[in-house]
C-alpha cells in the first residue's frame, strides 16, 4: 500500500470522495432515494460547510503556532455581529471585512493573553466563549435596537453577495448528470452543484484553502510559524522570534474565525441574531483534527461534517421528511464493516468489535424505521467526528507543543 | 591577531546558584577549545551566553577584537558564531531541510521559500564536509547520529566561523565519533574555530589544541592539549584519579532474573525490528548489549520494559511471565529503567526535583501511602537521592529543567537505583555525566550486582560496556548476532562486531544478517 501513502494528499481526498460517492449511489439505488446525490445536496452542503472550514482553518493557525484556541466560536460570534455591522453600513464586502476585524481583534485577546501573559489556553479561550456573546449583546443594544427590525438580539436585515454559475464547466456537468450513467452522472450532478450558483463569499472561502497551505508550507514566515508548534525552543535557538509568530498565527485565527461568522450573517441567516453559530466554532475543531492539522484536511473535513446538515435542508420539507437521513445510516453501516474489515487486517481485534457493533446499531435502526427524526441530522456531524477520531486518531499528528505555555530563554 | 572568542569576567546567577563566576576564556582564530569540568560547572550555561540564548549579568564579550551584546541567536549568527546544543534542537515532524533553513531561508522573494536553492545549499555544504543527508527525511525517521548531523550542518549552513558543540559525541559510537572528528578536522582546516564539551577526556585530548577546565563556575585553568595527560585533566576538574568502569570478580549466580525467549517486534511496516531475540540475564549478572544505534536495541528495551508491544515471543521476570503485563506491573514488579532519552522519556522537565524523583514509583513507598502521595516522605526521599548522587541543585522544588544535563541524569540514576531493582534496564547510564559522578554511577551499579542486581546494559560508550558486562552480545539488523567474553576483547574489535565487518570473517556466529534488511514488501 505504499503507492497509496506516496500520493498527494489532493489526489487521496479526490479518490476518498469518488469511493464516497460511489456508496452513496450504490445505497440510493436500495433505499430509494434521490437526495444523497442530488444537486441541491450538494449545494447546501458546500455552503453549511464554509463556515465551519474557516473555523476550521483559524484553528489550524492558531495550533501550528502552538495556542490551542477553544475561542473560536466566541471569535465567530465577534465575526456575525461586526459582520452585520459593517454590511449595513457599507454592503457586503463591508460586512466581510468588519467581520474579519471583529473577529481578529478577538484573536488579538487570546494572544495577548496566551503569548504575553501565559494564561493557560483554554482558560483564555473559555473566556472568550463567554465574553463575546455579551459583548455583542451590548453592542446590539446601543447599535441595533434603535433601528427598523433591529433589537438588542437582532440586527436589520443585510444583504448578501451575488452568486455566479461557473459557465462551461457547469453546463458540462449537466450535460453529463443527464446521461444518467450509474456513479459517474451521480457524481457529476453533485459536482455541478458544488459549481452552480456560488456565492462570491464561498469561493472567498474555498479559495483559502491552497492559499493556507501555501502560506503556512511555502513561504518563510509559514515555516516560523511552524516551528512555534513544533519546537520554539529550536526555533528560538535559530533567531526565530517566536512571540511574534505566535501573535500572528492567533490574529490570523481569530480574523478567519470572524470571517466565517461573518458568512453565516451574509449568506446563511442575513442577519445578525444572538446564538446563531450553535457550535460551529467547535467543529471547525473537529474538522481540523480530523484533517490532521492540514489545510486539504479541514476542507474534507468540513464537507464531511457538513453533509448531514445539508441533506437536512432538502429532505425535511414538504415533499420529504427524512427518508435520505435514513439512507445516511445505511451508508454509515456499510462504511464501518469497511474499518471492521480494514481493523481485522491489521489486527486491531477493539476496533473491528467496535466497528462492527456501531454499524450493526445504524443497520438495526436503519431497517426499523422509513423516516429519520429530525434531531438526528443535527446530531450526525458530531457524531460522525467521534467515530471519525476513534478509529483515525492512532494516525493523527498534531503540532507538538500545542497548548503548553513556552517563554522565552527557558531552555 | 584579536583572538576569535574572548569573554572577560562573565557572572550568570540562577536563583539559588551561581552558574558562572567571573568566568575568562579567550579562544584563538583556528584553533579547536575544548571546555572540560564536572556536571553544572557551567559549561552549557556560558555557552548560551555566547551564543545569545542568555543574558549575562555581568561581563565583557569580544568577537574578533570587538566588543558585542547578544539580544537573541540572530545576532550571534550575524557575527558568525553557530551552537550545537547538549540536547538536539530539531523539530521531529519537520523535514530535515526545515529544519536546516529555519531563521535563514533562501527565498524566491515574496517570502516565498526557495527549496531547490535551499537543497543545492545543503548538498554543497553537505559534500564539502562528508556530511551526507537526505534533505526531505523527516527527522524523526533519523538514527540520532544522524540527527547529531543535521544539527551540525544547520550551524554549517549558516556560514558560521565559530562552531560550538556541547557534548556532541554523548549520543556517538566510536566510529561515528571519528567521523565527527575528521569533519571538524576539515572545518579547522578551512579556517574554523571549535568550542567543543565532552566529557570523555581521551576524546578532547585527541581533537583539541587548548583545554580550558572550569569548576562551580569558575575557570581554574586553560592548557595545552599537547601538555597535559588524562590524569592530569581528571585531577584538575574534579581533584580524583581517572576512575575505570572495571567490575572485578565476578557475582553471577545460576538464578535467571530476566528472561527474553524468541521475542519479536515488527515496525510500522511489519519488518522485523526484534528478530526472534533470546537472552537471559542471572541475578548479579551485568548483560551488555553492544550494536550501533537503529539495531534494534531500543525496540527491544520498550519491548521489555512494556511500552511497546511485542508481536511474538515472552518476556519473564524471575520465571513469571509479563509479555502482556502493563507497564506499571513490570514496575511494580521490581523493573528499574533509565531510559536512553532524558528529556522524552525520563524526566517531566517543568515539575519539581520530588515529583520526577516519584516517577515510575508513584505507586508505593516512600513516595505514596495508600491513595495519597506522600509529599513530605517524597521530597525526603528526594533529598536523599540529591546527596547521595550528588544532583547539584539548590533543592528538592527547582523544575528539572534548571539542572544541568549530567545533573538531570544522576537524578534519574538515582531514582531508578534507590527503588533497589531486582532487574536494571539501563540504556546509556552515565551519558553526559562527568568522570567524577561516572566512578559513582559505576559503583552504586556494581555495589547492586553484588547484592543480586540483574542488569541488561546499553551503552555506546565502549568502554564502559566492557569494563562493566560480564557478557556482551552483539545486536545487528535486530538479531543478536554474537556473544563475547569482555576480558578478551578491545573497542576496536567490538566496533567491527556492531558495523558488521567482524561477521562476515567470523561466519561462526554469524546467521546472516544481510537477508533481513531488504525484506521486500
Ligand atoms: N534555566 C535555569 N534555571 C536555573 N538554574 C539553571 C538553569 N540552567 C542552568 N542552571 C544551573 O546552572 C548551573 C550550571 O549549569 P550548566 O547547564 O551550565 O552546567 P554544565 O556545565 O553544562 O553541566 P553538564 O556537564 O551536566 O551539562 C547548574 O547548577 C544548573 O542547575
Ligand atoms: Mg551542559
Amino acid at each position: 500500500m505504499t503507492w497509496l501513502t506516496n500520493l498527494p494528499a489532493w489526489a487521496r481526498w479526490a479518490g476518498a470522495a469518488a469511493l464516497g460517492m460511489l456508496l452513496l449511489t450504490i445505497v440510493q439505488s436500495v433505499s430509494g432515494t434521490e437526495l444523497l446525490t442530488e444537486e441541491g445536496t450538494a449545494q447546501a452542503m458546500v455552503r453549511w460547510s464554509i463556515p465551519i472550514l474557516l473555523a476550521g482553518l483559524g484553528g489550524l493557525y492558531s495550533e501550528r503556532a502552538g495556542i490551542v484556541n477553544i475561542g473560536l466560536e466566541g471569535m465567530m460570534i465577534l465575526g456575525t455581529w461586526f459582520g452585520a455591522w459593517g454590511a449595513l453600513n457599507w454592503g457586503p464586502w463591508g460586512g466581510l471585512l468588519a467581520g474579519l476585524v471583529g473577529g481578529a481583534l478577538g484573536g488579538l485577546l487570546h494572544a495577548i493573553a496566551t503569548v504575553s501573559f501565559g494564561v493557560d489556553q483554554i482558560i483564555s479561550g473559555v473566556a472568550i466563549n463567554i465574553l463575546a456573546p455579551g459583548l455583542t449583546r451590548y453592542l446590539s443594544e446601543r447599535v441595533f435596537s434603535g433601528e427598523a427590525g433591529g433589537s438588542v438580539s437582532q440586527s436589520p436585515r443585510v444583504d448578501g453577495f451575488d452568486s455566479f454559475t461557473v459557465p462551461g464547466l457547469a453546463d458540462g456537468l449537466g450535460t453529463i448528470r443527464d446521461q444518467d450513467i450509474f456513479w459517474i452522472s451521480d457524481m457529476a450532478g453533485f459536482a455541478r452543484g458544488l459549481v452552480a450558483e456560488m456565492s462570491f463569499f464561498t469561493l472567498f472561502g474555498l479559495l483559502m484553502v491552497p492559499l493556507s497551505g501555501w502560506l503556512l508550507w511555502k513561504t518563510k514566515v509559514g515555516l516560523r510559524l511552524r516551528i512555534c508548534g513544533e519546537n520554539p525552543i529550536a526555533g528560538e535557538s535559530l533567531g526565530v522570534n517566536i512571540y511574534g509568530h505566535k501573535y500572528l498565527g492567533v490574529i490570523i485565527s481569530g480574523a478567519l474565525s470572524g470571517l466565517a461568522g461573518a458568512f453565516i450573517v451574509l449568506e446563511l441567516a442575513g442577519l445578525y441574531r444572538g446564538g446563531q453559530t450553535t457550535g460551529r466554532g467547535f467543529i471547525g475543531l473537529a474538522a481540523l483534527v480530523f484533517g490532521n492539522w492540514r489545510a486539504i484536511g479541514v476542507l474534507a473535513g468540513s464537507l464531511l461534517f457538513s453533509y448531514p446538515f445539508g441533506l437536512s435542508l432538502v429532505d425535511f420539507n414538504a415533499e420529504s421528511s427524512g427518508e435520505a437521513t435514513r439512507a445516511v445510516l445505511l451508508v454509515i453501516a456499510i462504511a464501518l464493516v469497511g474499518v471492521a474489515v480494514w481493523a481485522f487486517r491489521a489486527n486491531k481485534r477493539n476496533d473491528v468489535i467496535l466497528a462492527g457493533l456501531i454499524a450493526a446499531i445504524a443497520l438495526i435502526w436503519y431497517l426499523s424505521t422509513d423516516t429519520a427524526a429530525s434531531w438526528l441530522p443535527n446530531t450526525m456531524p458530531y457524531a460522525l467526528v467521534l467515530i471519525v477520531l476513534f478509529f483515525a486518531s492512532q494516525r493523527l499528528r498534531g503540532p507538538r507543543t500545542a497548548g503548553l505555555p513556552y517563554r522565552k530563554g527557558e531552555t | 591577531m584579536a583572538p576569535a572568542i574572548e569573554l572577560i569576567g562573565i557572572t550568570k546567577r540562577f536563583p539559588g546558584v551561581i552558574a558562572n563566576d567571573n568566568i575568562n576564556l579567550t579562544v584563538e582564530e583556528g584553533e579547536v577549545h575544548a571546555i572540560c569540568g564536572e556536571n553544572g560547572a557551567g559549561k552549557s550555561t556560558l555557552m548560551k551566553i555566547l551564543y545569545g540564548m542568555q543574558p549575562a549579568d555581568e561581563g565583557v564579550m569580544k568577537v574578533f577584537g570587538e566588543e558585542v551584546t547578544f539580544g537573541s541567536p540572530n545576532d550571534a549568527i550575524d557575527r558568525g558564531i553557530g551552537m550545537v546544543h547538549q540536547h538536539l534542537m530539531l523539530a521531529d515532524q519537520m523535514s530535515v531541510i526545515e529544519n536546516v533553513i529555519l531563521g535563514s531561508e533562501p527565498t524566491k522573494g515574496g517570502g516565498i521559500i526557495d527549496f531547490d536553492a535551499a537543497k543545492a545549499h545543503l548538498a554543497e555544504v553537505g559534500s564539502a564536509y562528508g556530511l551526507t543527508v537526505d534533505p526531505d527525511d523527516m527527522i524523526d525517521t533519523l538514527e540520532i547520529g544522524e540527527r547529531q548531523r543535521v544539527e551540525i550542518i544547520k550551524v554549517l549552513y549558516r556560514g558560521a566561523k565559530v562552531l560550538i558543540l556541547d557534548e556532541p559525541t554523548a549520543v556517538l559510537v566510536p566510529q561515528e565519533v571519528e567521523e565527527l572528528f575528521n569533519n571538524l578536522r576539515e572545518l579547522k582546516a578551512d579556517g574554523a574555530t571549535i568550542i567543543f564539551i565532552d566529557h570523555k577526556l581521551q576524546e578532547v585530548l585527541e581533537i583539541s589544541d587548548s583545554i580550558t577546565v572550569i569548576r562551580r563556575g569558575k575557570t581554574i585553568a586553560t592548557v595545552k592539549a599537547s601538555d597535559v595527560t588524562a590524569g592530569d585533566l581528571a585531577e584538575l576538574m574534579v581533584g580524583e584519579e581517572l576512575p575505570s568502569p572495571a567490575t572485578g570478580d565476578s557475582t553471577v549466580t545460576t538464578d535467571v532474573a530476566l528472561e527474553v525467549n524468541g521475542l519479536t517486534v515488527l515496525d510500522d511496516d511489519e519488518r522485523a525490528v526484534v528478530d526472534d531475540v533470546s537472552l537471559k540475564v542471572h541475578r548479579g549478572e551485568i548483560l551488555g548489549i553492544a550494536g550501533i544505534e537503529g539495531n534494534g536495541q531500543s525496540e527491544l528495551i520498550n519491548a521489555i520494559v512494556g511500552t511497546w508491544s511485542a508481536n511474538s515471543g515472552n518476556v519473564r521476570m524471575a520465571g513469571k511471565d509479563i509479555t502482556t503485563a502493563s507497564v506499571r506491573d513490570r514496575r511494580e514488579a521490581g523493573l528499574g529503567y533509565v531510559p536512553q532519552d532524558r528529556h522524552r522519556e525520563g524526566l517531566l522537565l517543568d515539575a519539581p526535583l520530588w515529583e520526577n524523583a516519584a516517577l515510575g514509583h508513584q505507586t508505593g513507598a516512600p513516595y505514596s501511602k495508600g491513595f495519597w502521595i506522600d509529599r513530605a516522605s517524597s521530597r525526603d526521599h528526594t533529598g536523599t537521592i540529591r546527596s547521595e548522587f550528588d544532583v547539584r541543585s539548590p533543592n528538592v522544588d527547582v523544575s528539572a529543567r534548571a539542572l544541568s544535563g549530567g545533573n538531570q541524569q544522576k537524578l534519574i540514576i538515582g531514582r531508578e537505583m534507590t527503588a533497589h531493582p531486582d532487574v536494571l534496564i539501563a540504556a546509556h547510564p552515565t551519558r553526559g555525566i562527568d568522570v567524577g559522578a561516572q566512578a559513582d554511577v559505576w559503583n552504586q551499579i556494581r555495589a547492586a550486582r553484588a547484592e543480586g542486581l540483574a542488569t541488561l546494559l546499553i551503552s555506546a560508550d565502549l568502554d564502559e560496556l566492557i569494563g562493566l558486562s560480564d557478557t556482551i552480545v552483539v545486536m545487528y539488523h535486530g538479531k543478536l548476532v554474537a556473544t563475547l567474553d569482555p576480558s578478551e576483547i578491545d573497542p576496536r574489535t567490538l566496533g567491527s562486531y556492531m558495523t558488521g565487518a567482524a561477521l562476515s570473517d567470523a561466519s561462526a556466529t554469524d546467521p546472516g544478517p544481510s537477508e533481513l534488511s531488504g525484506d521486500p514488501s
